[in-house]
């Protein structure tokens, strides 16, 4: 029972001590199985405060061609990534920075589809951080807090990123770039969490039942 | 929201602005941003010190302390762009006030560590925080204010923009240098002239005689006139450049103390350019209107010239003048104009009967007008010495004033809609009876006795006889001594009128909605100001009617203004050219000038300036109310 009583502990600590990287990636395409991340970028929070200088942001050369479908996404061209690193070298640096913290992403479980994948090809051990995603905290939001629903009234199909940022009053530009879609799901994610407690999501075990990619 | 967003969002504020770019990057890379729904209490009274300085970057906070339970004050409203903890943060102890978001709200957080390295290394930074704001701020407020002014209509700075070629007579009149002296001035008064070119056998200029080296070398000296003119010319020419500013040239005349200079094109003779020449060019320079006032022989003429003050306006503010200036320039052109049409009116009805006083009061007698403002005048006579003498003055000045009154209609300034002008009969009265109504305003307290008396104390003369406005001046000044119960019912009415601090809330709160409050700068911004100053000047029996030479006065002789003076007329000042600037700004879109200003339409800087003035007034206020409380009476 002692992994279970270690395990208790930090999943009973409240949300707002709890640290969190806020992850996001860029790919050649969405196949998980065939293709590969061109960028990523994350940015840490402790509790509902973000840590604009802890950001990290790379470039990778992905050793494959990248769809067109894709570029026009992202805007990352081939002759943008020939130069830098292989994933293999940059991997290592994300799985420490991510350490022990909660992952939190827009849809997060696609992006670590395709990091685990390669850690695992390069012979490293996946990440098992616990991962949450922020449109399944928005649908709970939605479906079970009263005041919260009338407050921000009416269901919505389009669950991207920006459509949620745009009815959050979150600031964005358009297009995609990993680090500046990561700030922007860090900032939803800080709406969200001075809501949760009052919604009697307290605790990170709490989070992970509404929230949990 | 990237390091770089943050470092953009804090380089263009103060105090980070001041920050030099690796300072800016360490900043902005160490920034934590937070989220802070609306009602969300961040600080609170007597809690823990605040462990980081907060700038708002979205939203807006209010900062309150509870004396009591139930009991909140509210100390200010902070919005995009502010900061708070600062206090906390130096001092370590505690915080002194509640600060909670009215609002939903996001700050961007700075470590103490940071903040302190920074007032450590950085002077301008600490100065923000450690100083009294209006000393430092309002000089960058009114660089900013004049920076702005220059955008617009910026072809109007003349001197700068204008080519000598296009303002030089290009017929030069030339002489051979070896024709005599009286052939020369022949030559000059024929062809109507003050200056002549004199050239050598190649037909280049040599040398120029003007009007002056005739009366200085040759009619005061007694030399003959049969002399060749090359013994009096002057060498050697002063020249400038076809395509030179004016600006050049009136340099150079100035440095030469000379008033013709030669306009040359790639080296050849293209014309002159004399010193009236620039004067004509400075057609609104406030010297020239008074001069073409003071030849208008009729009221058909005048009403012309009043419309150039607007143009002396514009051009003052462009050359960066205070607002203080500008209003003294604007009063005292105004008085010419009157002036000249109270002579008209001499002129048109003869001499008035008995020795007379013109006086002006309200912003004309504290010489605080801005644009056309309503007439506010009134007539004092020397009583007279019998029935007849009286019943003929009142009828001589009956006509007099209503010809006033209509030829300043003519010029642009509209009747004062509550009828304070001479032409009405209460105000057109003899000394004695003059000094009745003072009397009476004073004794008995009517709300009546109360405005009259805030409208007509400020009266100073304009034109005739000034002894009598100066008598009736120091009667007051007699009849207002100990007179307690009159200044504290004075007093009431000062602190009546708070400056809306709550404008600036409304400004967090209901920046969308569609009810935009406007604020009457005029009403709720000067005149607390001007009231202030009035009513410890009367106390203090001063003869100042301005509001900043009341100020300067009251320095050293009343408490309060001992104090806070210096701020006063600043924030005076500031007000005065905020709203300056406005009325010009509403006059170049064709509106009418009007006092009412939208806070979006001020900038962070403008914002903050005038909120620190209305706090400096309130402070004020507050100390007059306990100052006069004992004989107040609520009105």
């Amino acid at each position: 029972m002692l992994f279970f009583q270690r395990k208790d502990k930090s999943l009973l600590q409240a949300i707002e001590d709890a640290e969190y990287t806020v992850l996001d990636t860029e790919t050649t395409g969405i196949d998980p199985q065939k293709d590969s991340i061109v960028s990523f970028g994350a940015v840490k929070m402790k509790g509902g405060r973000i840590d604009i200088g802890s950001s990290i942001y790379r470039l990778i050369n992905p050793s494959r061609g990248i769809n067109h479908s894709s570029i026009v996404i992202h805007g990352i061209t081939p002759s943008d990534v020939a130069e830098e690193p292989l994933i293999d070298a940059v991997l290592p640096e994300l799985a420490g920075y991510c350490g022990n913290n909660l992952i939190i992403g827009h849809f997060i479980s696609l992006d670590l589809k395709f990091i685990n994948r390669e850690l695992k090809r390069i012979g490293r051990t996946p990440l098992k951080n616990h991962l949450v995603d922020t449109c399944r905290i928005y649908e709970w939001l939605k479906s079970n807090e009263g005041s919260f629903s009338r407050h921000y009234s009416g269901r919505r199909d389009d669950l991207d990123l920006f459509s949620l940022a745009r009815e959050y009053d979150v600031p964005f530009a358009e297009g995609h770039n990993a680090l500046g879609d990561a700030f922007i799901t860090a900032q939803l994610f800080q709406k969200f969490l001075s809501r949760l407690p009052g919604s009697g999501v307290k605790t990170v075990q709490d989070l992970l039942r509404i929230g949990k990619a | 929201m990237t390091v770089k967003d943050v470092k953009e969002f804090l380089g263009n504020i103060q105090p980070f602005l001041e920050l030099d770019d690796d300072a800016l990057d360490n900043i902005a890379g160490g920034v934590i941003v937070e989220f802070y729904p609306k009602n969300t209490l961040i600080l609170q009274q007597d809690g823990p010190p605040s462990d980081f300085l907060r700038v708002i970057k979205k939203g807006g906070v209010k900062i309150f302390i509870s004396p009591d339970i139930n009991e909140e004050i509210v100390l200010d409203y902070r919005t995009e762009g502010d900061s708070f903890g600062m206090l906390s943060i130096i001092r370590g102890d505690k915080s002194r006030a509640n600060v909670a978001t009215v609002e939903d709200t996001i700050c961007y957080l700075i470590s103490k560590e940071a903040v302190k390295r920074l007032l450590d290394s950085h002077a301008a930074f600490s100065e923000y925080f450690l100083k009294s704001f209006l000393n430092k701020y309002i000089d960058r407020t009114f660089s900013e204010m004049h920076n702005k002014s220059l955008l617009y209509g910026g072809g109007d700075k003349l001197l700068f923009t204008t080519t000598v070629e296009e303002l030089s007579s290009g017929n030069v009149v030339t002489v051979p240098q070896e024709v005599s002296i009286k052939d020369s001035a022949e030559v000059m008064s024929k062809r109507k002239i003050s200056s002549l070119v004199l050239v050598d056998q190649d037909n280049l200029p040599a040398g120029i005689v003007t009007d002056r080296d005739l009366r200085d070398k040759v009619v005061s000296k007694g030399r003959n006139t049969a002399d060749p003119v090359s013994s009096i010319m002057s060498v050697p020419l002063m020249k400038a450049e076809a395509k030179e500013y004016c600006f050049e040239a009136l340099l150079k005349m100035i440095r030469y103390n000379i008033h013709h200079l030669l306009v040359v094109d790639g080296g050849k003779l293209k014309g002159i350019i004399t010193n009236h020449d620039l004067m004509m060019l400075q057609g609104a320079s406030p010297i020239s209107v008074v001069r073409d006032i003071e030849t208008r022989q009729s009221v058909e003429e005048l009403a012309p010239v009043s419309r150039k003050v607007n143009r002396i306006v514009n051009l003052l503010l462009k050359e960066g003048a205070k607002a203080g200036n500008i209003t003294r320039i604007i009063s005292e052109v105004n008085d010419r104009l009157l002036r000249r049409v109270l002579e008209m009116a001499e002129r048109k009805l003869g001499r008035p009967p008995v020795n007379y006083c013109f006086i002006v009061f309200g912003s004309e007698g504290r010489k605080e007008q801005t644009f056309k403002t309503d007439q506010d005048n009134a007539i004092i006579y020397e009583d007279p010495k019998s029935a007849a003498d009286g019943k003929k003055a009142a009828e001589y000045f009956r006509g007099f004033s209503a010809f006033v009154r209509d030829s300043l209609v003519a010029c642009g300034f509209p009747v004062c809609p509550a009828g304070y002008m001479a032409s009405t009969p209460q105000w057109r009265q003899p000394l004695t009876v003059w000094k009745d109504y003072f009397l009476k305003w004073i004794n008995t307290p009517t709300p009546d006795s109360i405005l009259f008396s805030l409208i007509f104390f400020d009266f100073r003369p304009v034109h005739g006889d000034t002894g009598l406005a100066e008598g009736l001046r120091s009667y007051l000044k007699r009849i207002l001594k100990n007179q307690n119960v009159f200044f504290a019912r004075m007093a009431a009415v000062v602190v009546n009128n708070r400056p809306p601090l709550g404008f600036f809330k409304s400004f967090i709160v209901e920046k969308s909605g569609e009810h935009k409050d406007e604020l009457n700068l005029k009403f709720r911004g000067a005149s607390p100001v001007v009231d202030i100053a009035r009513l410890f000047a009367l106390e203090l029996g001063l003869a100042e009617t301005s509001t900043f030479e009341r100020l300067r006065a009251l320095r050293d002789k009343h408490p309060i203004i001992t104090e806070l003076g210096e701020e006063m007329e600043q924030t005076f000042e500031f007000i005065s050219l905020l709203r300056i600037h406005h009325q010009i700004k509403r006059i170049e879109q064709s509106l009418e000038p009007d006092n009412f200003i939208n806070p979006g339409n001020l900038s962070n800087l403008e914002r903050k300036s005038l909120k620190e003035s209305f706090q400096l007034v309130l402070r004020v206020q507050d100390a007059i109310l306990e100052l006069y409380r004992p004989g107040m009476v609520t009105q």
